[in-house]
C-alpha cells in the first residue's frame, strides 16, 4: 500500500515538474477566488445595547471633518441605519459608485415595499432603491442638496433621505419644497433627534423604526403645496 | 345632564384615569418613546367619546381632537393630553353636581328617577 502511494507521489511530482506553468496558474487562480469560498452569514442586526452605544458615539462626534469625524460619522450611520431599518429596508450597500465612477452614494437600500410608506415611494417616485446621503455638517447648504438631487436618476427614483446632524435651515427646507413643487423630487432630512427616536423605538419595540422615516416624509409632504 | 350621559361620563372618567396611570408610568421610564399603534387606537377612541360628551365648552383644546397615528406621539405627549382631558372632565362634573345634604353630593339630573350620588368636587376635597 505504501509502495503504491509513493509511486503515485512520484507521478504527481513528475507531472508538476513538467507542467510547472499550468500548476502555477491553477494555484494563482484558486488563490484569487479563495474569498468567494468564505462563508457569507446572513445579515446580522446590531443588538440594542450597541445601537444605543452607536447613537451616543454619533451624538458625541463634532460636525465637520476634524480628526476624520465625517468618516467616523458615515461609518457609524452605515452600521446603525441598516440594523434598525431591517427588515423593512434591506440589502444596504455603502459607498456605491455610479457606472462612470463619478458619483458615490453613501448608503443605498433596496426598497422591498414591505410597508405602505415604501410602496408609496415606489409608486409616486419610482424609487426601487432608496438612496441616503450622510452629511456630518453643522448646517446643510445649497450644494449639499444639489448633490443629492444629482443622485436622483432613473434607478433611484425621485425620493431620497438626507441624514445630517441638525434640522435643515429654513431656506434649505424651502429649497427642498421647491424641488418637490418643480420636479416632484422628495428630499427628507433625518437628524440626530430622529435617530434618537428610532433607537428608542428599536429598543422598546413599540413601533418599527421605519415609521420615524414615514413620519418625517409625512411632515415634508404636509409642508408641500397641495 | 341626562342619566345616560352621566353613566357614559363615569365610564369615560374611569378610563381616562386608568389610561393616565398607565401612560404616566411609561412616561416616567421613557418620556420620548413612541406609544404603539394599538394603545394609540384605544386612547383615540376614548378621546373621541370624550369630545362628543364634553362639547365645545369643556374641550381642553379647540384644535385637538385625536392623536395622528403617523406622527408617533410619545409617552409624555399622551400623558400630557390625557391629564388635560381629566382636568376638563372634573370641571364638567363639578359644574353638574349639587350638595344634597351635609356631605352628600348628587348629580343634577334632567330626567326623572333616582338620585345618583357622586364625590365632592376635587377642589373642595
Amino acid at each position: 500500500m505504501s509502495q503504491q502511494g509513493s509511486t503515485d507521489r512520484i507521478l504527481v511530482l513528475t507531472y508538476n515538474r513538467n507542467n510547472y506553468g499550468i500548476v502555477a496558474d491553477y494555484v494563482k487562480a484558486k488563490e484569487r477566488t479563495a474569498s468567494d469560498c468564505r462563508n457569507d452569514p446572513l445579515f446580522k442586526q446590531i443588538p440594542v445595547l450597541s445601537a444605543r452605544r452607536k447613537l451616543k458615539q454619533i451624538k458625541a462626534l463634532p460636525t465637520g471633518k476634524l480628526d476624520g469625524a465625517d468618516k467616523q460619522y458615515e461609518d457609524a450611520i452605515a452600521q446603525l441605519l441598516p440594523s434598525i431599518l431591517y427588515p423593512h429596508l434591506d440589502f444596504a450597500d455603502t459607498q456605491t459608485r455610479s457606472i462612470g465612477g463619478s458619483t458615490i452614494r453613501d448608503l443605498v437600500f433596496y426598497n422591498n415595499r414591505s410597508v405602505d410608506f415604501l410602496e408609496e415611494i415606489l409608486d409616486d417616485y419610482h424609487s426601487r432603491q432608496l438612496v441616503m446621503e450622510l452629511k456630518n455638517v453643522d448646517s446643510i447648504d445649497r450644494e449639499n442638496i444639489n448633490q443629492l438631487n444629482r443622485y436622483l436618476t432613473a434607478e433611484f427614483g425621485a425620493c431620497s433621505v438626507l441624514v445630517t446632524r441638525n434640522p435643515l435651515p429654513k431656506a434649505m427646507f424651502r429649497n427642498t419644497i421647491e424641488l418637490w413643487s418643480g420636479q416632484r423630487r422628495a428630499i427628507v432630512a433625518l437628524v440626530d433627534s430622529d435617530l434618537e427616536l428610532m433607537v428608542e423605538v428599536f429598543d422598546s419595540k413599540q413601533r418599527p423604526p421605519i415609521e420615524v422615516l414615514k413620519k418625517k416624509y409625512i411632515e415634508f409632504r404636509r409642508a408641500c403645496p397641495s | 345632564m341626562k342619566r345616560a350621559s352621566i353613566h357614559l361620563f363615569e365610564k369615560l372618567d374611569a378610563q381616562l384615569g386608568s389610561i393616565y396611570q398607565e401612560i404616566s408610568a411609561l412616561a416616567r421610564k421613557a418620556p420620548n418613546d413612541a406609544v404603539n399603534a394599538f394603545k394609540i387606537g384605544l386612547v383615540n377612541s376614548t378621546l373621541k367619546q370624550c369630545n362628543e360628551l364634553f362639547g365645545k365648552d369643556y374641550l381642553p383644546f379647540q384644535d385637538f381632537t385625536e392623536f395622528p397615528q403617523d406622527e408617533l406621539p410619545t409617552n409624555s405627549d399622551v400623558a400630557f393630553v390625557v391629564l388635560q382631558y381629566k382636568g376638563c372632565a372634573e370641571k364638567l362634573r363639578a359644574d353638574n353636581i349639587r350638595l344634597e345634604s351635609f356631605d352628600e353630593w348628587v348629580w343634577k339630573i334632567d330626567d326623572k328617577g333616582e338620585q345618583i350620588q357622586t364625590a365632592p368636587p376635587k377642589k373642595l376635597s
